[in-house]
Parts: structure tokens; sequence; C-alpha cells
């Protein structure tokens, strides 16, 4: 996604743009933000990964390169997002399958004498809500090689993330988004792990969401925002809101809405406020000194 | 030049026809269709396609790398239509030359070559758009009826675009099939447009959406024994390589829309066979950016909350 950014504004803001081939970013207040685009992982690697993961089914689009990265330099702190991380969660979670409308059919079709029913979660649901740690940057040690210290400490909070500032019109410094993974339900529907990020001169905000539409059965709508404020405090604060949202066909039918899953190809921003809310938390990293 | 031979010049500009055009072309495609077996019988030398899915100048690509049809006769294993921009230049392109050169361009149904597929993954829409009404989607819809389910390229290779069926055992069970209907939701005919080989399982697998075969190894060696081919070609699956084997050369798969959705960055490939069946992958990428004609918006900032 090229979007042009006005070399004005970044010099304002005080912000530097760059772009190498796949990698692209910005370095901004002592935080170096960027995506990396590739393609999806070719055979041989789908291997390994269905083997570290020990699964034989991954997603058919798995753009495994693909990453947005937030690191702030100063103390090593780096959030970042990929697929291979989502998919350990989506194999962790394991939830049952959900079964096509032509199901219930097929129960009464002839079956072949020996039949194995795969039973692995084909939605690739993930309650994945990025990645990070804190590294010790040889840089800063003088050590040879840079060191994964510790996680990142969320705690839950009762702040919330300042959506009118957000909606405010200052000039986007850096905007992209990647898709970590995705996959056609062999077309039944649609699943896909989307992150995207804008750097603003004032704050960075990101959304990664997870949208599931099974074809007359379910749609899911899991979405993690993160928004860091820049400021003077040698503390930034990142506030983390997670927000799953989850209807069955029949239930959005019942309250009125169409049956049809036409309707659901659009922007999930918008079919997410007929969605009800099942999970809601916020919580909060203050990033070390 | 006949109005035929226009109209194949305009849809490769990517031109598509008007809509009292593809009416006629639909109706002289079906008394073409209606004749054709639900195996039908190819001769090679032939160039066998997997998806295109409406990505019209990758499809050029494709021309580019195996020939000009009629110099060229081509196998199209289904999914022509839905994800892509141009479903329908590319479905009206492969139709005309089918009516142009019946016998040199062969064209199977892919599952989405159905009325309920189209209405939620594209084909449907486009149609809407480009000509403002669906008669076109339906003129080509009820096409899609009359296409073959099934080919086999001298006695020795099966082409299909999904897979088996545990309800077939033999291509004359594939015969005795009336195709002429709505892609079914269970069912033989179903079967081989939905249905995919499966390293896990070695006979019959259920998908877990609970609809859906999966055929393993054993499935496959039973079946090209006693039909007595070498293997079977299909389609259906995107693969990163463009093509890929299983079950010790018994079944290929073959992929022919490179960078799939304009975003995976895979490569195609289609599978030249000469007159003596000897197989060469052609691997192709997509179209350059420059010659798609239409200009890439770039979007705008966005701001998302």
């Amino acid at each position: 996604m090229e979007v042009e950014i006005d070399e004005k504004d970044l010099k304002a803001a005080g912000a530097e743009a760059f772009f190498d081939g796949g990698r692209r970013g910005v370095r901004i207040h002592g935080w170096l933000i960027e995506t990396r685009r590739n393609s999806i992982l070719n055979s041989s690697t789908i291997q390994q990964w269905e083997q570290k993961l020990e699964t034989s089914h991954l997603p058919e689009m798995v753009f495994g390169e693909n990453t947005l990265v937030l690191k702030h330099l100063t103390s090593g702190t780096k959030i970042h997002f990929n697929a291979f991380d989502a998919l350990s969660g989506w194999k962790q979670e394991a939830l049952p399958p959900v079964e096509v409308p032509a199901a219930a059919k097929w129960k009464f079709r002839c079956k072949p004498s020996e039949q194995v029913i795969l039973d692995y979660d084909y939605t690739f649901t993930t309650p994945y809500c990025g990645s990070g740690t804190i590294e010790i940057d040889k840089d800063l040690n003088g050590r040879e090689v840079s060191e994964e210290t510790r996680n990142l400490k969320w705690e839950d909070c009762k702040e919330q993330i300042d959506v009118a500032a957000l909606s405010s019109k200052e000039p986007i410094l850096f905007y992209d988004e990647v898709v970590l993974y995705e996959d056609e339900l062999a077309d039944n529907g649609v699943s896909l792990l989307t992150v995207k990020v804008r750097v603003m001169p004032s704050s960075w905000f990101l959304l990664l969401r997870f949208w599931l539409r099974v074809d007359g059965v379910l749609i899911r709508l899991r979405e993690t925002r993160m928004h860091c404020v820049f400021g003077g405090s040698t503390n930034p604060i990142i506030l983390r809101e997670s927000c799953w949202r989850e209807s069955t066909f029949q239930d959005l039918s019942a309250k009125g809405h169409p049956f049809d899953s036409a309707v659901y190809n659009d922007d999930p921003s918008i079919i997410s406020q007929r969605l009800p809310i099942i999970m809601q938390k916020t919580q909060k990293l203050v990033i070390p000194s | 030049m006949s109005d035929l031979d226009r109209q194949i010049e305009q849809l490769k500009r990517c031109e598509p026809l008007k809509e009292s055009e593809v009416k006629a072309l639909c109706l002289k495609a079906i008394e073409i269709l209606v004749e054709e077996s639900n195996v039908q019988r190819v001769d090679a030398p032939v160039t066998i396609c997997g998806d295109i899915h409406g990505q019209f100048y990758d499809m050029k690509e494709l021309f580019k790398v195996g020939g000009d049809c009629p110099k060229t006769n081509y196998l199209f294993l289904g999914d022509f239509v839905d994800r892509g921009f141009y479903s329908v230049e590319t479905f009206l392109l492969l139709l005309a030359l089918k009516v142009r050169y019946p016998d040199r361009i062969t064209l199977i149904r892919g599952n989405h070559e159905s009325r309920q597929i189209t209405q939620v993954y594209g084909f449907y829409d486009e149609c809407l758009r480009k000509y403002g009404s669906v008669n076109v989607w339906r003129y080509c819809t009820d096409i899609f009826d009359y296409l073959s389910l099934s080919a086999l390229i001298e006695n020795k290779i099966f082409s299909v675009h999904g897979g088996l069926s545990p309800a077939i055992s033999t291509l004359d069970q594939i015969r005795t099939i009336d195709r002429k209907q709505e892609v079914p939701h269970d069912g033989a005919m179903c079967d081989l447009l939905w249905s995919d080989p499966e390293d896990i399982v070695d006979g019959w697998g259920l998908s877990p959406r609970g609809a859906g075969f999966l055929f393993g190894g054993s499935v496959v060696s039973s079946f090209n024994h006693s039909n007595n081919i070498d293997y079977i070609c299909r389609a259906h699956q995107l693969v990163m390589e463009g093509y890929k084997w299983m079950f010790n050369n018994q079944i290929v798969t073959v992929w022919s829309a490179p960078n799939y959705c304009y975003r995976c960055g895979n490569v195609a490939a289609i599978l030249e066979l000469d007159g003596n069946l000897n197989k060469q992958f052609r691997v192709f990428d997509a179209a350059p950016q420059e010659s798609r004609g239409a200009p890439v918006k770039k979007p705008a900032p966005d701001y998302f909350l």
C-alpha cells in the first residue's frame, strides 16, 4: 500500500521515513516502526512450519515473512506481529470445528467403508494479540549477540484508548497494512488475519484483526488495538484493547439482519456493530526506562 | 473478418462484449457443449491449465507461454471466474475460443462455475457492475450447467477440477451423471468438483467442515489401476510452485493463477503434453504491473479506528 506522505509533515514531526525493498517504515520519537512483506510460504517452508507447530494443516496462504515491528530503541521493547506466533495461538486454542450448512445433508450420505474424520479447527481462529519481548541490543551492552531478556508485562487497567484523539485528522506519517494469513475455507467463507498501523505526529495506533466468515453459519471478529502517545515522559505507555465479537447467521437474521453471505463481504468495521461482544479487556504496558 | 473473430480480438484487448453478443455467443456455445461427454475425450498434444479466477492479464501471460489457441490445443480445468477483476472478459474469451475452435480447446467445470458460488465470490457483482443488469451472469451461469465434468487424454490421463468421489470407481459411472444442473451440495458431481487429495489419510477422509471428501494415496492407486490410467491431473488448490505431485506421481495439481488475488506472490504453471504424452511444466509469473491496463489506485491513508 503506497501512500503519499508529505515530507514537510515528517520533518515537522521530527520523523524520518525509510524504504528499502520489502522493508518500509519510520523512525519517530525513539521508535522504529516498520513493516515487511513478502510472498506466501513455499512448499518446503510449509513443511517446516507444520513440523514446528505439530500440525498437518496450515492456512492456504501464509505470509510467513510479513510482519509489523514497533521497537522502542532505548528500552529495547519490541512489539511485533507475525503469522507463526498467531498460528501457535491457533494450535493452542484448538477450537472444535464448525460445520458448514451442507454438513447436515452429508450426514445422510453413503459413506465409504472406512473414513477418517478430520477435526482440526479449519477456521484458524487465534487468540493472538501480538508478540513482544525486551531485547538488550549489542550496541547498548557491548556483547556480541543481542539477548532477549524477558517478556513484556501487560497489566489490566481501567484506562481506555482515546478514540476522540484518534479521530482528529492529524497527518499520517506512516501507514501500512500487512496480511499475516488467509484461508478461503475451500470456498465456504474467509479467514483472514491482518494488522495495520498508522503513525501520526502525536502517537502510533495499530489494529490487529482476525476476521472469519463461515458462510451461512458464523461470523467472528477478534480485534486488538494498541495506542501509544508520544510524550515528554521517558516511560511511554501502550494501551492495548482486545475485543472479540461473534454471531451466528441465525442470530443475525433473527435480529433482522440479512442472512445472505455476500452482504458480509464488506468491511468488517461496518459489520462489527451488528455483532455482540463476547470478550473485552484493556491492558497497559509501561515501557521501562 | 467474421463477427466471432472480431469479438475474439476485442476480448483479447480485455474489452467485454455487448449483452446481445454475449447472449448469441452463449446460444452457440450450448450447441457445442451439449454434445460433449461428461468424460470428454482429448487428443495429445495438449496443454493443461488450472484455475484462472478472472486474472485476465495473467491468462494472457499463459497464452504467451503456451502459445495461442488454435495453434496450441488447450484443456482448462475450470474456475475461470471469481476473485480476480476480469471474470467476465476471461470467461467470454475462453468461451468465444471454444465456439470458434471447438476441437482445439476443452473447458471443464470448476466449483466456481456455479450460481451459488459466483454470488458470493465476485462474478455476479462484476456482471452487475459492468452491464448494469444480471442478464450476462444468467447467460454465463446457464452455460456453466453444460460444461463437461472431466476429460480423458489419450485414455491415459484423467483430468478433473477437484478430485475423486467415493461414489465413483469407474469412468463409466461419471458418464452416466446428468450434469445439466447447478452443482449439487453432495453426490458424485459435487465431489468431482470439490474434493482434495490429502497426505494424512490413505483412504477416504471427511473435511472438518462436515462436507467435502479428502482422498489418500490408496484411493488414487486403485482408481488409476482400475481405469487403466497413468495419473490424474487436477487443479482447485493453490500451489506456490505452480504444480505439485502427490502419492508417487499418481496425481498432480496444476495451478495457473500467478500472484493469486494479486498478493500471494506465487508462480503459476501449465502442463504441456506432447504427442507421446511426454510432460513439460511451464512455469510463469504474473503480468507486469504496467501491462495491466487500469492503473492501480494508491489508497489514501486510512484513519481506521
